[in-house]
């Protein structure tokens, strides 16, 4: 293979891997090891946002490519399936064609249907309400609200407003029905509900994940993911906030 | 006890669909689970004992650590597909929330409390896990190495 098809293939399967929420070291890992493969040095520098990586042959031919990264979930098959293709490409040395081929598949790939993924955010609600001692009711409160939390969500990213909009307008959403199911329906431990039925949204895992970067090395990241993570949790904070302020001027009303 | 159990079928419960959300391969599912379940246990187990709770999110931290290691080698995947997870029902998220939330109602001294104890929290987690996996690689390594050296000689 050349130099550019290498520099390619590598920051194809880096740009997925990031953007498939693995951790800074292993996108530069997984680059510099299928660099290695082809006997190019490949030298990279990931931040949670983008890259840029460069390909050099031993005889000084060099080539330099940036990537972005726009949105970011975490799908751990995918990062699982990348891991196995740069393993495979480190021990077989593949031709360009098929690696293209195998991360065709892998884009492609989808795994859990959208009904079954509704249903699991409805019953992390439902386990977690109660983990944070709300009655069986509240649960089942958080369920139905996360349920149609979790459809708006998906509806709402394609519209293309800013990237925090979708996390203002859950946690809002989460709290006046929160205040409608108490006011009309049920008499319910209305913040247990909405802690409930906000667990899907909240960066805990991002937290956490920023101080693993920290430790192991990378603090421009670590700080950018831990900055991403406060505004999620500002978002959705506010969001909530301004739902509670307005319910209460009009349960007093 | 049965209160215990009862927390631990629901921790279990979340961090199996919380591992759907993430997109695990489905015979992961249930030791993902597992691991959400029993580190759960652990930590209210601890809590109860010595009231010190981010002491004991550490110790489950280790534990999803160790167990994660432990099944990423018996089941051939990446350790991570066990240990996100696990400490799922773990991890300050709503902590965050709360931190936020009461700074939005102006109650600023409760809230920089809270934010203090979101950031020992994850400081917790992040640390327990990393030191148990490398601990574990390494003395897996140097087991290994013995073992090599034994059977050449």
């Amino acid at each position: 293979m050349e130099v550019k098809q290498v520099v390619e293939v590598a920051t194809k399967i880096g740009e997925l891997l990031l953007s498939s929420g693995a951790e800074i070291y292993r996108v530069e890992d997984t680059m510099r090891r299928i660099g290695a493969a082809y006997k190019i040095e490949i030298e990279s520098f990931v931040m949670p946002n983008g890259f840029s990586a460069t390909g050099k042959t031993s005889d000084g031919k060099m080539i330099t490519c940036v990537k972005r990264i726009k949105d970011r979930t975490v799908d751990l098959h995918k990062i699982e399936l990348l891991n196995d293709l740069s393993r495979r490409i480190e021990a077989e040395k593949l031709s360009y064609d098929v690696i293209v081929k195998e991360i065709e598949n892998i884009e492609k790939l989808p795994y859990f249907n959208f009904p079954l993924r509704i249903l699991s955010a409805g019953i992390v609600a439902f386990s977690f309400t109660q983990l944070f001692e709300g009655t069986v009711l509240d649960a089942f409160f958080a369920f139905i609200i996360t349920c149609v939390i979790y459809v708006l969500k998906e509806k709402i990213e394609k519209f293309g407003f800013f990237q925090f909009f979708e996390y203002f307008i859950s946690g809002f959403l989460a709290a006046i029905f929160a205040l409608f199911v108490n006011n009309f329906i049920w008499t319910v431990n209305i913040d247990k509900v909405i802690i409930g039925s906000i667990m899907i949204l909240v960066p805990g895992i991002a937290i956490t994940n920023a101080i693993k970067d920290a430790l192991y090395g990378d603090i421009v990241s670590s700080l950018a993911r831990l900055g991403e993570a406060l505004y999620i949790a500002a978002s959705i904070g506010v969001g909530v906030g301004f739902a509670l302020t307005l319910g209460i001027g009009w349960v007093t009303l | 006890m049965g209160d215990t159990m009862r927390e631990f079928l629901l921790a279990f419960l979340g961090s199996f669909t919380g591992a759907i959300l993430f997109n695990i391969e489905r015979y992961n599912l249930f030791w993902a689970g597992l691991c959400g379940g029993i580190a759960w246990a652990i930590y209210k187990f601890l809590v109860l004992f010595s009231g010190r709770a981010i002491y004991a999110t550490f110790i489950a931290a280790v534990f999803v650590g160790l167990y994660s290691e432990v099944m990423a080698r018996r089941l051939k995947t990446p350790a991570y597909v066990f240990s996100l997870p696990g400490i799922y029902p773990l991890v300050p998220g709503i902590m965050a929330f709360d931190t936020i939330n009461l700074l939005t109602f102006g109650k600023l001294e409760e809230g920089i409390n809270k934010g203090i104890e979101t950031a020992a929290t994850a400081g917790a987690i992040a640390f327990g896990i990393l030191l148990a996996s490398n601990f574990y690689q390494v003395l897996d390594k140097l087991i290994s190495e013995t073992l090599n050296k034994k059977t050449k000689k």
